[in-house]
């Protein structure tokens, strides 16, 4: 569908005499096994508004769609009732606050060391589709 | 399609927000309201795409202006991927 036909075109002289220079210039992958990969994330706007900034943003434990579960230690989602499972946190927390939790060894505010633990682990396991998902990504990016 | 390819445009420049965060590069883009993530080569494609249609030639000669690109045919396919991508994300606009 799509003609290609710029093998023809002035600007490929335009490129040549540009790479002739020779002066450093910044390398830039565009090809490769890099391009599939270059859009990270989309935040639907929903999500973008409520979220003033990366660090602002919240991951419910657990998600809402889930609500009742509870969370056992490892972070999985087990039935109320499940022995040494933590209830689910009764607010969501924002993503300064679990950054604070992964780097820094802190508690999640209003849990328990164990609890805190339990909800952290359940926060490693979210995946795409799943509330705070984003959220969560968005700390884990490279420094 | 009118000429032997496809052209790209993008928005208004005043229409996306760019920031840089951590080595990545949040978009925000004003008419939709959605927020991208994006890693290079995607704000360097973002900067040089404007309301004026432009060919993937066009638009790999100027990169080529300001950056090393190595292969020229890789450097084209890798920047025609990515504009289709950045026209299913609407951020570009084929035509």
């Amino acid at each position: 569908m799509t003609e290609r036909d710029e093998q023809q075109q002035p600007a490929e002289q335009d490129f040549a005499a540009d790479s002739a220079k020779g002066v450093a210039r910044r390398k830039l992958l565009l090809g490769g096994g890099l391009a599939a990969a270059s859009a990270v994330v989309s935040i639907r706007p929903a999500l973008a508004q409520s979220a003033a900034s990366v660090l602002h943003c919240q991951i419910p434990v657990p998600d809402p769609g889930r609500a009742g579960q509870m969370i056992a230690a490892d972070g999985r989602l087990v039935p109320q009732g499940t022995e040494d499972a933590f209830p689910a946190s009764g607010r969501p927390f924002t993503g300064e606050e679990v950054k604070a939790a992964l780097r820094q060894g802190r508690t999640l505010p209003g849990t328990t060391r164990e609890q805190s633990r339990a909800y952290l682990n359940y926060i490693r396991r979210l995946q795409g589709g799943t509330s705070g998902f984003t959220c969560y990504a968005s700390l884990q990016m490279p420094r | 399609m009118s000429g032997d390819e496809r052209h790209y445009s993008g928005d208004d420049p005043h229409e996306l927000l760019l920031r840089p965060l951590d080595g990545l590069t949040l978009v925000y883009h004003r008419p939709s309201g959605a927020t991208h993530i994006v890693d290079s080569p995607v704000p360097e494609i973002l900067a040089i795409l404007g309301p004026q249609p432009q060919s993937p030639a066009d638009l790999l000669a100027r990169l080529a202006g300001e950056y090393d690109l190595g292969d020229r045919d890789e450097a084209l396919a890798g920047l025609e991927g990515h504009l289709g991508s950045l026209c299913a994300l609407g951020l570009a606009r084929a035509g």
